[in-house]
């Protein structure tokens, strides 16, 4: 029911509320000084050799994108294992088709080396 | 003198050996700047010679001495299969219309020379013909004039810093030295910081063991190349030893690699000792033995606890469990001589005082009850599988580039090499104690892991038999001219007095001439190389330090590793700032 | 809380239900978002200081207050009066946002967790799904502060933060399943009402994978690389100061607080235990104590692993998640849905031994897999957990 989902909302509401009060006032009291050093970015105590924003390599983009795939499919789970006492036999081996499936794809990737660091 | 090296060098040369010397034991051949190439080619590759390690190079600036040409600089050679050594002494001719006078470079024969080499031209002004990047290493980039050469001013120079600038009563200060804000430092040739993530790790860092800096380069979180810049801590302890006397640079030594003071004293004392050519009775042997050992085992906990620090990062308990049992070494050693550690625990000719009368038994329960910990320590870390895939083939350093390289202590020893000073040239009477040289082979993080931790049992062993066939008699030389007689002597003899007067208010003089003496220090082999006028004060000193020459390996070592290897890596090299930066 | 609903509306007969419910959730929620962070935090950093020292053969803070209990308030003072800074080269409005962030993902979290009977903020129908749904937006928190601070170290501790949600995220999800698949429901309420024998006894390797899977979601050694100190400093966090800075520690210990609550809820039976019951003040009270007392259990647990483990690499962390739990996950799945669906298992008692049993059956295939698979590579951590090192 959405009437549920209502203390949710409070939730989000009020926590949002802590988080404005609670970093805003610290702010205020805190002191106030900066100065162009106290505001170089941090790394080890020497400038920086350029800008962190760049195009850097991410090794485990492959895995990534199987994350996502993976997770929809395990999402697909959910009902499932809600309903499946009352899915007699039949939801069994649905389900067992379903994970072969799930299986066999992720052996495939496993063997390509989809899983692997670089 | 017939000295196989030195026949070889001259029919091989003939016209290049200008001239050869011995004292103490320690031969000395001068070569011509324009063969030192090829002699040096010829040492290391001649099958008889075999001189694959370059312990130590630098150079001595001669002014002083009157000696032309002003500027020369020392090989210090080392034949591990042999067993021999020779030191090499290139003078170098320099008139006033260069800027500096000229050496060839022997990178390409013995890659460790790169950082000796660097600080040569740093520190005394000599410009090395075919360095791959002849840089200032430890002062600044943009510091004026070579410290260690003698006409460089001893004091009197302002040091300014950015926080006193706007300060009335710095106004009198110069401006010269920190102006202006802050530059990146020059990267090494090679260094990509347009497509990869170049990151300054250090010196601000909880990873670097103090104030190094390394310049990472990263592709994603694997390194491409990491470049250590050194001299943060730099605080000229070569130039102070110059201007003090023997005896009194025996703190300094604490401090250089200030987990070692004990092992550091020991090389420095033996190394006058061999410049005065004194004799130091068996107690005193003895004694130096225990506690250079104690203070190997201190070292090696040291390195452990922060070893398994970094590689598990928050709050691996092994760091306190460690630092618990270095404790108990470091209580024995101020139950020795008051302090913890800067030790000043040794002196020329012996030690300061006989050990007090509950020493063995302390040195004999902790000798009990550590072996029963450092079971313990192998038990939480030796077959842990996280531990084991952190440092499993991490940083394989092979035999060959570690020799190349100049690595010695642990690190050789993990790539196979039984090269162990104690046993190859022994000294302080490590002869007449029964011990093995651990090594391993597969040469990476796991295996100088496992080196270490044998070689604190070894240390162990060494402790036990010095302490339980500790021989009587005196701990101190009876040379007069060396150590002040004891107390209830001067009473007596008024000879006794005018040593004692003499020796506080002059220092001893050793003759004229120049020694090199190595102990093995438990990262390496620590070196001091003397030189003598004839006065009370050195004329020339200098440090080798294992730390120095080991971290040379880093980018090696670092290549194709991911960046949580790095701090593996940092960790199994064993290093301490204060020796590096000197 | 019905009862509260119905205790307000017969003191104020002019109130409506639903403003009195609106009332009592507003302040359950202010509760939680304004007390239970000081509260948490000031605990919870104190236990693990005392835990760890313990582990390390120290002492511990003892200097504020009676055996330095009131240290974490002397943090607080010292963290509210620091000064705030933005570092020049950030992106402001993401910089500030991603602290804020960091704790509203994990209040969230909160509504939907039954600390004791009869108290919870919304018992969803979808209550677990909730949960690992909401879970994203800490995680989130962590990526705009790497990414937003322009700092290097960040933005490295930010690709981690990635990497490990990727590789851990689907075991937890798989062991939660699990359990769905035992309860028959994905309503909290429901769950603990399944659980007349906890799921710890029935489904280990289910809590051994949650259990595992969480500690990597809260970033805790032995997987803390998103701030792993000595190689990447601090981490996302590293160019944050004062609150923000704090803002970050409260989100990271609230985080711990609820993940060891939700494993409580579905593998300990939650606030369960004698005399726990909705019926009474004193029943909630008590199953409030129990469900704190599991809950303190578990962070104990996390406490130990964290004093006594080293830190895994970021590739060995992916192939730990990838190639180990989810595997032993998927089978565990398998298994459990079978002993479920076989007929001659009809009473409950034969259901449990029959879960236990296909749990066991488990571990042994999978410790068998990695034997086996450990004689064929030459991964060494692999080898020594299966004792082929030796």
């Amino acid at each position: 029911m959405p009437i549920d989902y209502l203390p949710i909302l409070v939730f989000f509401v009020v926590a949002g509320l802590f988080g404005v009060i609670a970093l805003t006032v610290p702010a205020l009291l805190g002191p106030h000084r900066p100065s162009s050093t106290k505001l170089e970015t941090y790394e080890s105590g020497k400038i920086p050799y350029g800008d962190a924003w760049r195009k850097v390599p991410v090794h485990y983009f492959k895995v990534s994108m199987l994350f996502i795939l993976f997770d929809l499919e395990v999402i697909f789970f959910y009902p499932w294992a809600v309903l499946f006492r009352r899915l007699k036999l039949f939801g069994l081996i649905e389900m067992g088709v379903f994970i072969l499936i799930l299986l066999v794809g992720y052996i495939y990737v496993w063997k390509k080396g989809a899983l692997e660091w670089e | 003198m017939n000295n196989p090296t030195i026949e070889k060098l001259k029919t091989q040369f003939p016209d290049a050996v200008q001239d050869v010397s011995e004292f103490r034991g320690d031969a000395v051949v001068t070569l011509s700047r324009e063969t030192l190439l090829d002699a040096a080619r010829f040492l290391r590759d001649d099958p008889d010679l075999q001189y694959n390690l370059l312990v130590d190079l630098t150079s001595v600036d001669r002014r002083d001495l009157g000696i032309e040409p002003r500027f020369a600089t020392v090989y210090e050679l080392y034949s591990i299969p042999k067993n021999h050594r020779v030191r090499l002494k290139v003078p170098l001719p320099w008139d006033d219309a260069t800027e500096m006078p000229e050496c060839p470079s022997v990178t390409e024969v013995w890659p460790a020379a790169n950082w000796h080499e660097r600080e040569a031209y740093d520190l005394m002004g000599i410009e090395f013909a075919g360095h791959p990047w002849l840089r200032r290493i430890l002062m600044p980039d943009n510091w004026v004039g070579h410290p260690l050469r003698k006409d460089y001013p001893l004091g009197g120079e302002p040091v300014y810093f950015t926080a006193d600038r706007e300060d009335p009563r710095f106004a009198h200060l110069g401006r010269q030295t920190m102006e202006g804000p802050s530059y990146p430092s020059e990267l090494p040739e090679g260094v990509d910081s347009e497509t990869h993530l170049v990151i300054n790790m250090g010196p601000q860092h909880p990873a670097t063991h103090g104030v190094l800096r390394l310049a990472v380069e990263l592709e994603g979180e694997r390194i491409v190349s990491a470049n250590p810049d050194i001299g943060y801590l730099h605080s000229g302890f070569e130039k102070t030893g110059e201007n003090r006397r023997y005896e009194k640079f025996i703190p300094y030594t604490d401090r250089m690699d200030y987990l070692a003071g004990m092992n550091n004293n020991l090389a420095y004392v033996l190394t006058v000792e061999k410049l005065l050519g004194v004799e130091v009775p068996p107690r005193a042997q003895y004694i130096r033995v225990i506690l250079a050992e104690l203070q190997r085992i201190a070292s090696h906990l040291f390195w452990l606890a922060t070893h398994a620090h970094d590689v598990s990062g928050t709050i691996h308990s092994l760091l306190m469990y460690c630092l618990r049992e270095r404790e108990r070494i470091l209580d024995i050693f101020e139950m020795f001589c008051g302090a913890r550690l800067t030790t000043t625990g040794m002196s020329v000719g012996g030690l300061r005082r006989d050990i007090p009368g509950a020493f063995p038994d302390a040195v004999r329960a902790f000798v009990r009850d550590f072996r029963g910990y450092l079971k313990e320590y192998e038990a939480m870390l030796t077959d842990n599988p996280i531990w084991l895939s952190r440092l499993k083939g991490i940083g394989v350093l092979k035999a060959d580039d570690a020799i190349a390289l100049g690595v010695t202590g642990p690190m050789l020893r993990a790539a196979g090499i039984s090269f162990d000073l104690r046993k190859a040239q022994p000294y302080s009477s490590y002869d007449h104690f029964d011990f093995d040289i651990p090594t391993a082979t597969e040469s990476d993080s796991y295996a100088r892991y496992l080196v270490r931790l044998r070689e604190m049992e070894q240390s162990l062993r060494i402790v036990e038999q010095a302490i339980n066939r500790l021989p009587g008699g005196p701990v101190r030389t009876d040379d007069r001219k060396v150590a002040p007689p004891p107390r209830e002597e001067i009473d007596r003899s008024m000879e006794s007095l005018i040593h004692h007067f003499k020796l506080y208010t002059e220092g001893y003089k050793p003759p004229v001439g120049e020694v090199y003496g190595m102990a093995e220090n438990p990262k390496g082999v620590l070196g001091f190389y003397l030189v003598s006028d004839g006065s009370a004060i050195p004329y020339r000193l200098r440090v080798r330090g294992p730390s120095f020459v080991n971290l040379q390996a880093t980018n090696l070592l670092a290549q194709g590793h991911l960046l949580s290897d790095l701090v593996t890596l940092i960790g199994s090299i064993d290093i301490v700032l204060g020796e590096v930066d000197r | 809380m019905d009862a509260i609903v119905l205790w307000l509306t017969s003191l104020f007969p002019q109130m409506a239900v639903p403003t009195a419910r609106l009332i009592v959730h507003i302040v359950y929620a202010a509760i939680l978002s304004f007390v239970a962070p000081v509260v948490l935090v000031v605990a919870f950093t104190y236990m693990e200081r005392k835990v760890i020292a313990r582990i390390q053969d120290r002492v511990g803070p003892n200097r504020a207050g009676p055996l330095g209990m009131l240290q974490g308030f002397a943090d607080a003072i010292k963290m509210l009066t620091k000064e705030d800074i933005t570092p020049a080269g950030a992106d402001r409005i993401v910089y500030n946002l991603a602290p804020g962030l960091a704790v509203i993902g994990v209040v969230l979290v909160f509504a939907v967790l039954p600390v004791a009977p009869g108290v919870i903020g919304t018992d969803l129908s979808i209550g677990i799904l909730y949960v690992v749904a909401v879970g994203g937006i800490g995680t989130m928190a962590v990526l705009m502060a790497g990414w937003s601070s322009n700092n290097k170290y960040a933005l490295l501790s930010a690709f981690r933060v990635v990497a490990q949600l990727v590789a851990y995220e689907i075991p937890m999800v798989i062991a939660i399943i699990i359990v769905v698949l035992t309860a028959g429901s994905m309503r909290m309420g429901d769950i603990i009402a399944a659980q007349n024998v906890p799921f710890l006894f029935t489904l280990p390797v289910a809590f051994f994978i949650f259990f595992v899977a969480n500690i990597a979601e809260i970033g805790r050694s032995p997987f803390d690389l998103l701030e792993a100190e000595s190689e990447i400093i601090a981490g996302f966090h590293v160019e944050y100061s004062g609150m923000k800075f704090a803002f970050f520690f409260i989100g990271e210990y609230m985080h711990l607080f609820v993940s060891a609550g939700i494993a409580t809820t579905l593998f300990l039976g939650g606030w369960r235990g004698p005399g726990a019951s909705e019926a009474s003040i004193l029943g909630a009270l008590l199953g409030f104590v129990y469900f704190l007392a599991k809950t303190v259990l578990l962070i104990f647990a996390m406490m130990w692993v964290r004093g006594t483990f080293p830190r895994f690499r970021i590739d060995h962390l992916l192939d730990f998640g990838w190639k180990f739990l989810v595997p032993v996950g998927l089978l565990t799945l398998v298994a459990v849905a079978l002993v479920l669906k076989l007929p001659f298992l009809s009473s409950p008692v034969l259901q449990w031994v029959g879960l236990l049993v296909a749990n066991v059956a488990v571990i042994v295939v999978a410790l068998a897999a990695v034997s086996l698979a450990a004689r064929r590579t030459r991964s060494v951590a692999l080898r020594s957990v299966a004792g082929a090192e030796r």
